[in-house]
């Protein structure tokens, strides 16, 4: 564990540059800038939406704050964790430590999601007042315990698809949201029941006391059920351990080695 | 301490290693061969990197696949760069000595001593981004030493380093394997290993060639095509000399520089520094072309195939 201190440290300190605070800032600014431009450009009360304004709101944000900008956040820091060490060359000095693949893996892991969760709260923190939605604090809580929820899980997943294809990572990892958990999970099967998306709707309905939109009603919402809220929030802290060994398992039986065919 | 079985290792369909059967003992080793040879494919077998396509690899009597006990006691100095360039020296050797199981303190006092060993003390809180590429080779060996392990591995450690770093790096591997430590150390430049280590193994086309010491390599070059460039004041009357005296078959002048092409390296050796002092002909520079180790490699390739 000594190993994995080391390197989420060593991780933590490396971010705190310009760049990537600057990186930080895009993802805390992204909600906010997306709420305030639709607070300032759509006016509610005409009656013609589907949705309440609160409604509105709540999953305005879900898709943003627990969903869009967690995963963006972690795709983009943990789904090239062993890719950027290749390119660079840099993995064969960890690669010759004792466990140091592993302690890189889940070193790296814990720094990407303790530095995405602070961003996409200061950003919630922000638009839930901006929204002017009623129960703010209510939703606060309720998106708060999702953000905690989502950012490991799909770090997660992402890790998984870094280590399975550390070349192609970034391509499978945009792959694999746009089908799984942007289309798969409103399908009414059970592979849906993979997704981290249907327990975090799943999750937010109940939380947020909410009503399935009407689109929505016919496909995720028989498979959401009436499952009690800490089934899916077992189902979502069980992704980082099950998927973390996963990558370690698949880490320890490949070969990483930057030799290339080149360097023969 | 290596035990390789007909170790063969295939990228696709080329060949990285091809049946290699080996038994080192402790000690100091230089692995000779041309680039390309499969010298960095057999460190990384060593080093646990990469499997096997077919037969064994066992370092210290054990798999290095995975083998954290095995890791605690192996430093490896790999042939490519891979640094942080926004890291400084000390913080990059401190953290991979974390990974190696110190504490922060403990690894903070390695890196500090390792970095002293290499001469980097005054350069070593500035980012690597900044370093020569001498200095970062030195970065790369304290890295490889600091955890003070029983076997350490290098590949190509002297290159970009300049004379003076040469010799000083020379020396703190001298003084290495002065402690009874071993270790196995790769090049493509005979001299290099040769002011290291007199114990060879000879390596091309991913098969080990030969093994022996620095005179045996020497008497299989004799009687090779043997290119020597000379860097001197008088390039002309250098050349001439060394025709009068029948040591060259053929010499090439390009500005300063006299290129010797010999088939008796040896007596040529051993004559030069008297003909040089009696004619007044100041050499700066000499060495010898890789050409001639390609020869020998391609002569002893031949052999192995039964063509010669």
């Amino acid at each position: 564990m000594g190993n994995v201190g080391a390197v989420f440290l060593f991780e933590w300190k490396q971010s705190l540059t310009v760049p990537r605070m600057a990186w930080w800032l895009v993802l805390a600014g992204f909600p906010v800038f997306i709420i305030g431009l639709i607070r300032f450009t759509i006016e509610f009360g005409g009656g013609s939406m589907e949705l309440t304004p609160r409604e509105f709101w709540i999953w305005f944000l879900f898709a943003l704050c627990p969903m869009l900008v967690s995963m963006l956040g972690t795709m983009l820091w943990v789904t090239p964790v062993i890719s950027a060490e290749l390119e660079r060359r840099s993995w064969v000095y960890l690669s010759v430590r004792p466990n140091g693949g592993t302690a890189m893996l889940l070193g790296k892991y814990l720094a990407a999601v303790t530095w995405v969760i602070p961003p996409v709260l200061v950003g919630l923190a922000i638009a839930i007042p901006l929204s002017k939605a009623s129960d703010g604090w209510q939703i606060w809580w309720g998106m708060t315990r999702l953000v905690c929820l989502s950012t490991p899980a799909f770090a997660a997943v992402y890790l998984v698809l870094g280590t399975v294809m550390p070349r192609r990572g970034l391509v499978l990892a945009v792959a694999y949201s746009l089908i799984f958990e942007l289309v798969i999970c409103f399908v009414p099967a059970v592979i849906s029941k993979l997704t981290v998306h249907l327990h975090l709707m799943a999750l937010v309905m109940r939380w947020c006391e909410l009503e399935l939109p009407p689109w929505m009603r016919e496909g995720a919402g028989k498979l959401i059920g009436n499952s009690p809220p800490w089934e899916h929030v077992a189902i979502l802290l069980m992704y980082p351990p099950i998927l973390l060994a996963v990558s370690v398992a698949i880490l320890r039986a490949g070969e990483f080695s930057s030799a290339a065919e080149s360097d023969v | 301490m290596i035990e390789l079985q007909n170790v063969t290792k295939l990228y696709g369909r080329v060949i990285g290693v091809n049946d290699f059967t080996l038994t080192l003992g402790p000690g100091a080793y230089g692995l000779l061969g041309p680039n390309g040879s499969g010298k960095s494919t057999l460190l990384n077998l060593i080093t646990g990197q990469l499997r096997p396509t077919l037969g064994t690899v066992r370092v210290m009597g054990q798999s290095p696949r995975n083998n954290a006990a095995l890791f605690r006691r192996l430093g490896y100095c790999p042939g490519t760069e891979g640094l942080y360039a926004h890291v400084s020296a000390f913080d990059w050797v401190k953290y991979l000595q974390q990974l190696q199981g110190m504490t922060a303190v403990k690894a903070g006092a390695a890196a500090g001593d390792a970095l002293e060993l290499v001469g980097m003390t005054a350069a070593m809180h500035r980012p690597i981004s900044s370093y020569s590429r001498g200095m970062r080779q030195r970065t790369k060996l304290a890295q490889a030493i600091a955890h003070n392990p029983d076997f350490l591995i290098l590949d190509e450690p002297f290159s970009g380093l300049d004379p003076v770093g040469r010799h000083e790096l020379t020396t703190v591997l001298l003084n290495w394997i002065g402690l009874g430590k071993s270790l196995l150390f790769a090049s493509h430049v005979l001299h290099e290993i040769e002011s290291i280590t007199q114990s060879f193994l000879l390596i091309c086309g991913g098969r080990l060639l030969a093994s022996g010491t620095a005179e045996d390599v020497h008497a299989m070059m004799v009687g090779l095509p043997n290119e020597i460039a000379l860097k001197c004041t008088n390039p002309h009357e250098l050349a001439s000399l060394l025709l009068r005296e029948r040591a060259a078959e053929s010499v090439r002048i390009a500005g300063d520089t006299v290129t010797v092409a010999t088939n008796q390296p040896a007596r040529l050796y051993g004559q030069l520094p008297g003909w040089l002092k009696s004619s007044g002909i100041e050499v700066s520079e000499m060495h010898s072309a890789d050409e001639s180790l390609q020869a020998l490699f391609t002569s002893l390739m031949k052999m192995h195939r039964g063509e010669l």
